[in-house]
């Protein structure tokens, strides 16, 4: 009987030890996130100190392609070699399990000095005091703003306090393969086109032979639903962000109906084939391959895949005709942060400026993290001639949004990747046929209310 | 109680010893499971969302899971689903091989040595892509199939149908290391049991559930619990191949937990998932252990 007490207390604690076998799963992925992280690690000089004059190690963190990790780290080295007392530790990652690392990092105090910040985070990182706030170095002109517009300086504005700076911005796009709309027989588009045309458009593609029409994944994330809310003259969300800010289901059934239909007719990837379509990375996409036709990104898209294919053109989304309420709108790229914990935040902050303003980090970076947010960078580069064309494209690509963007909204509510998540569950259960577009619609509202109630 | 008196002559001289051997594990096991643990109690009634400092909510946390969360009892009904599925059949599977291997056969060895290979590599992430590629869409089973004249619009992984069964799959395949208990209780049973069978004309079938299995009863018993255990913590699997997809239908329990705690930095409220789990997985210990008497046959 005796040993059989004993058995059952072993049984228990290895039920128990569940705790710390979560525990060593988080830490693998986190790690197996962040592959690489030693190859791009510069090794420090000195012991950091703080004060200038003495040697300083910042750590930087951020996220990308492996391409983006090769041309940071010449930039890190470039400003090491102007300042020969600053040294980096770089941390590059991709973007799967960037946050999740994040979190933990600043939960224990140990953030990276700068953080390469997303519009997704930036308000609950803001809110849990984690990050410093930039004001006071933009004040005694530690950063030069003054080629930024205030709008979109603002937008790391939270509660009063500037949580990040704001490095590019980004704008909805539909990119497309020019070469396959013309092997089609297919007009290309331009920023008039509409809803109806788009699919009208596909459906000639999807007849001429093309098997990925229009790769596009309207469950991503809420970016293109919430363009489609603008448009129709909405608000994702309610000033005070406790809920939803469009009132008629209507829009949410109309947008599920739209994309429903269309993978019913197989001009768009059912949730299963997105899945497949998604391990090919964005470099073998299909419409880098010239298997598809358009896509939906951001507009650094052509950029970013030009080492694989540079006749990449992009066009504004489409509209929905004569009542368009103009739903796009400029939104911050990427930031970047200061952590609160950093002892070493005057000299991150000159390191952001240099990275921001300078021709240096500029000429390397040849906008690859999305058009410059500052007017001083984007002249330079406009008059470098060093643009490719590709590059000009993106550049241009602002100018014609501009004509169709509206209001920048206010930053992303806290808890939206869990806004993002059931808004994805309840699409998907429609377009599996689990449920009508009606119940899907009212599901999402109910949840997401939920949700805004909580966080903010 | 002789024994145990010369057991303690030599404890003294032992003790010092015996405890720096112990040491690394001891503090292993206070720095990284006992503290946190206990850490993880308190925050399981507090609002901690890894960034603030918490304030004690009492039991909001568990009335949460219990009256508001959907999705709690959606992984709860996953994991549960999971785990009777995938235990029995692992086990069967185990037992099965191992009375193959049981033999005198020339290469046993290898065998032994080629099934025991994905009980290592089989919770590793690498393996875990292989069987995304193979299940998922235009992925080698949809193409077999395919060939088979069987044409699916939706991958096996793709389908909320099916996608948990290609996880169990996955868990069954990595059977070794209950093979290799069995492997070894069935070197244990005394030979002369069979042979009197012989001699009394048992047929293979009755040597089976009148001879190895009441013998294997403890061993079955033991690997029963392991796995449940093992079961319950299934998340690799469903974080690499499905990320809980499609529609939640693969969403185990632990996964969720990892999401509520570091995507939607809900900790406090992840503590109480995690003893929420740990509360289920002891009740179903001791309803097993209740159970022992009815079935399990010690010889001593």
């Amino acid at each position: 009987m005796e040993k059989r007490t004993m058995a059952l207390l072993l049984s228990m604690g290895m039920a128990a030890s569940l705790l710390t076998g979560c525990g060593g799963g988080n830490t693998d992925s986190g790690s197996t996130a962040a592959a690489g992280e030693n190859s791009g690690a510069v090794t420090t000089t000195g012991a950091a100190e703080g004060g200038s004059g003495d040697a300083v190690t910042l750590k930087f963190t951020w996220w990308g392609s492996q391409s983006r990790h090769d041309y940071t780290q010449k930039i890190l080295d470039a400003y090491t070699a102007e300042h020969p007392d600053i040294t980096f530790e770089a941390v590059p990652a991709g973007w799967d399990g960037y946050f999740d690392k994040l979190s933990t990092e600043a939960a224990s105090g140990s953030m990276p000095d700068i953080v390469q910040m997303d519009y997704l985070y930036i308000s609950t990182y803001a809110k849990n005091n984690s990050i410093a706030d930039l004001q006071p170095y933009i004040d005694d002109k530690t950063i030069d703003v003054s080629g930024i517009d205030e709008a979109l300086l603002n937008s790391a504005n939270i509660n009063g306090k500037m949580a990040g700076l704001v490095l590019s911005t980004s704008l909805v796009t539909f990119p497309y393969n020019p070469e396959v709309l013309e092997k089609a027989g297919v007009a290309e588009p331009d920023s008039s086109w509409t809803w109806d045309d788009f699919i009208a458009l596909n459906q000639k593609l999807k007849e001429a032979g093309v098997t990925d029409a229009a790769v596009i994944n309207p469950t991503l994330d809420t970016n293109l639903f919430h363009y489609w809310v603008c448009q129709h003259g909405g608000k994702l969300f309610a000033d005070d962000q406790k809920s939803l800010g469009y009132a008629d289901d209507q829009i949410l059934v109309d947008y599920i109906r739209m994309f429903k239909d269309a993978m019913d007719q197989d001009l768009v990837p059912t949730p299963d084939e997105m899945g497949q379509i998604d391990t090919l990375g964005l470099e073998a996409g299909p419409v880098v391959t010239g298997e598809g036709a358009f896509t939906q990104n951001w507009n650094n898209y052509s950029t970013l895949v030009a080492k694989a294919n540079d006749k990449i053109k992009m066009v504004t989304p489409p509209t929905i005709g004569a009542d368009d309420k103009k739903g796009l709108w400029m939104k911050p790229g990427m930031f970047l942060s200061i952590s609160e914990t950093s002892p070493h935040k005057k000299e991150a902050a000159e390191f952001i400026n240099w990275f921001l303003n300078s021709e240096t980090a500029n000429d390397i970076m040849m906008a690859e993290r999305g058009t410059p947010s500052s007017s001083m960078a984007r002249d330079y580069l406009s008059n470098s001639g060093k643009m490719a064309p590709w590059q000009q494209d993106m550049f241009a690509y602002v100018d014609m949004a501009a004509k169709m963007a509206g209001e920048t909204p206010a930053p992303d509510p806290t808890g939206m990747s869990e806004v993002n998540k059931v808004f994805a569950d309840a699409c998907n259960a429609a377009f599996y046929d689990q449920m009508s577009p009606e119940d899907a619609a009212a599901s999402f509202r109910k949840k997401a209310d939920e949700i805004l109630t909580r966080n903010n | 109680m002789a024994k145990l008196g010369k057991f303690h002559h030599y404890k003294r001289k032992d003790n010092i010893a015996g405890y720096l051997f112990l040491a690394p594990w001891i503090f292993g096991f206070l720095l990284m499971w006992l503290i946190p643990a206990i850490i993880s109690i308190y925050y399981s009634f507090t609002d901690f969302n890894l960034l603030n400092t918490p304030s004690v909510i009492g039991l909001g946390n568990y009335q949460r899971i219990f009256t508001q969360d959907d999705t709690f009892w959606q992984a709860l009904k996953v994991t549960f689903t999971y785990v009777l599925l995938l235990v029995p059949l692992r086990l069967a599977f185990a037992l099965f091989v191992a009375m193959l291997l049981n033999q005198k056969h020339k290469g046993l060895g290898l065998y032994r040595t080629l099934y025991y290979v994905p009980s290592i590599i089989g919770g590793s992430i690498a393996v875990s892509i292989v069987w995304k590629q193979l299940f998922g869409n235009k992925g080698v089973m949809m193409s077999l199939l395919g060939l088979l004249g069987i044409q699916q619009k939706t991958s096996l992984l793709g389908n909320p149908r099916t996608a948990l069964m290609v996880i169990v799959i996955m868990g069954v395949w990595q059977f070794g290391s209950s093979m290799l208990i069995f492997l070894s209780a069935l070197k244990q049973i005394p030979y002369s049991l069979y042979e009197s069978a012989m001699v009394d004309g048992g047929k293979p079938w009755q040597v089976f559930t009148r001879i190895t299995l009441p013998m294997l009863t403890p061993t079955i018993f033991f690997n029963l619990i392991l796995q449940i255990i093992n079961g319950f913590r299934v998340f690799t699997e469903s974080y690499v191949i499905t990320d809980g997809g499609p529609l939640d239908s693969t969403l185990s329990y632990v996964l969720y937990l990892y999401r509520r705690a570091f995507t939607y930095f809900d900790m406090g409220y992840s503590c109480a998932l995690a003893w929420v789990l740990v509360a289920i997985i002891a009740v179903f210990t001791v309803i097993l252990f209740k159970t022992q008497n009815n079935w399990v046959h010690y010889e001593s």
